[in-house]
């Protein structure tokens, strides 16, 4: 027991879950299994998938034997993907246990999304802040642009955009603490340019185009990294608008 | 104003040279086009590493080792667009068909509208029909539009229907007509269905694809050198 030292999560977990384990396990150390560490690849899912959920596959199998346990969201607040790959993860010996955070009890104000930060530290302070809550005293600024969507695999192209962009999406959803509102998903402010961004093979693409089109802004979908195309597309929507 | 621009595709170079410069004079063999003091070429992209000077600005796939310094870069896109909008500044649609990939980009009231750049369902369209002309020995200028067309995701998937199709005695002439109407129906697509077009690209020089897409909107090509324009 001695070396099991890790908390494995994915999407948001109920706060209620994670305080029960923080509390429990005061010690540990939490892993956001959804990030790309670069991890051995395990053949269990299908080529074409979403690169999230085999990061979570390929986390959970690399930690396999520090993990406390995995605290796995599978209601709206992430996705059926969630949902399965939680069953998968059960059902191959993991100890873990399946979370639902669809209130919105805990809804707070954004001030990270807003803030003059650069993009992709927004993004990690956000995502830091599903287990490790802080205060932040942050300088806000006036939108230039808008990035829609989940943090991507490839957090580099977030360095793509300047500083004056605010975060949409269920990024922005997991910064107040709602992760399954879905009228603050779909929120944006139609006079910001805005990327609307969507992993390849994940169904929020469904929202991703539709707000892309209603707002006249930039769809990309993303499958592992970016390619050259994808970036210079980005860059000349930045440019041009 | 830039001496010497390049716009290295996958395939073909184009480069435009002012006329006060000598650097390309090695290479007349491959001038296309001598006017308002540019002069105008296309060479292979394979043969970039055989020369030993750089370039003022440049962009394309294969150009970055052509420049002394990476900020003199520029992306294909922006490139494409400053081109199109020195040549048209009414609202318009620009459609680049290159040899593997396509991009468009609209303008409205004046200013940019939307953009895409698919290298992934049109990868190889371009390469892909070169490849074919070159394997059945077929004079791409021979080839007519025909009603006919395959519905092709990408090039690759095409060769399939054409291999199928000449086996059952279809004309390779025939079928690649077919594959093209194909990649031009696709690139209708791609662009949103808009009503008219002006075309850039080596597809330009290809005037089955042109009256293919003429099927769908109207045409107006503007040759091969407008990357190129836009980095001058």
């Amino acid at each position: 027991m001695k070396n099991k030292n890790i908390i494995g999560f994915w999407g948001y977990p109920h706060p209620e879950l994670i305080n029960k384990y923080k509390h429990e396990y005061p010690n540990a150390e939490w892993v956001d299994l959804d990030i790309d560490y670069g991890f051995t690849k395990q053949d269990i899912l299908p080529e074409s998938y979403c690169t999230i959920i085999k990061n979570i596959i390929n986390a959970a199998f690399h930690y396999k034997d520090n993990l406390i346990i995995i605290l796995a969201p599978i209601g709206k607040d992430k996705c059926d993907s969630g949902w399965f790959c939680y069953e998968l993860l059960k059902d191959m010996g993991f100890n873990i246990i399946s979370s639902v955070f669809e209130e919105k009890t805990y809804k707070k104000d954004v001030k990270i999304s807003t803030s003059n930060l650069p993009l992709r530290q927004k993004i990690e302070m956000i995502t830091k802040g599903i287990y490790e809550q802080n205060s932040y005293n942050l300088t806000q600024c006036e939108a230039k642009f808008g990035f829609w969507g989940v943090p991507p695999n490839d957090l580099s192209v977030l360095e793509l955009f300047p500083d004056e962009t605010h975060v949409y999406g269920w990024t922005r959803c997991t910064e107040a603490m709602a992760p399954a509102d879905i009228e603050l998903e779909m929120y944006v402010d139609k006079n910001v340019p805005t990327v609307f961004y969507s992993q390849a093979f994940c169904s929020k693409a469904q929202l991703a185009k539709y707000l892309a089109d209603k707002y006249n802004g930039l769809y990309i979908d993303i499958d592992d990294e970016i390619t050259n195309s994808t970036k210079a597309k980005i860059e000349a929507f930045l440019r041009l608008r | 104003m830039n001496k010497i621009v390049l716009d290295a595709g996958t395939t073909w170079s184009k480069i435009i040279e002012t006329s006060d410069s000598n650097l390309m004079n090695n290479y007349n063999d491959y001038l296309v086009k001598n006017e308002n003091n540019l002069k105008y070429y296309i060479l292979p992209s394979s043969m970039l590493k055989e020369i030993n000077f750089k370039f003022s600005k440049a962009t394309g796939h294969m150009s970055l080792s052509m420049l002394n310094d990476k900020k003199d870069y520029e992306n294909e896109v922006i490139a494409l667009i400053q081109g199109f909008r020195k040549r048209i500044s009414s609202d318009a649609l620009i459609l680049d068909m290159g040899s593997r990939d396509s991009k468009w980009a609209a303008f409205k009231n004046g200013n940019f509208k939307d953009l895409d750049w698919n290298n992934s369902c049109s990868s190889s369209t371009g390469a892909t029909i070169e490849m074919l002309l070159k394997f059945y020995n077929i004079d791409v200028r021979k080839l007519k539009f025909t009603n006919e067309k395959y519905v092709i995701t990408c090039g690759i998937f095409g060769l399939e229907k054409i291999m199928d199709d000449i086996a059952k005695g279809s004309g390779a002439e025939s079928a690649i007509s077919k594959f093209i109407h194909g990649i031009a129906f696709n690139a209708w697509n791609f662009a949103k269905k808009p009503e008219k077009i002006y075309l850039s690209g080596g597809f330009c020089e290809n005037q089955c694809f042109v009256d293919s897409l003429k099927n769908y909107c109207e045409v107006i090509p503007l040759g091969r050198f407008l990357l190129c324009e836009g980095l001058l």
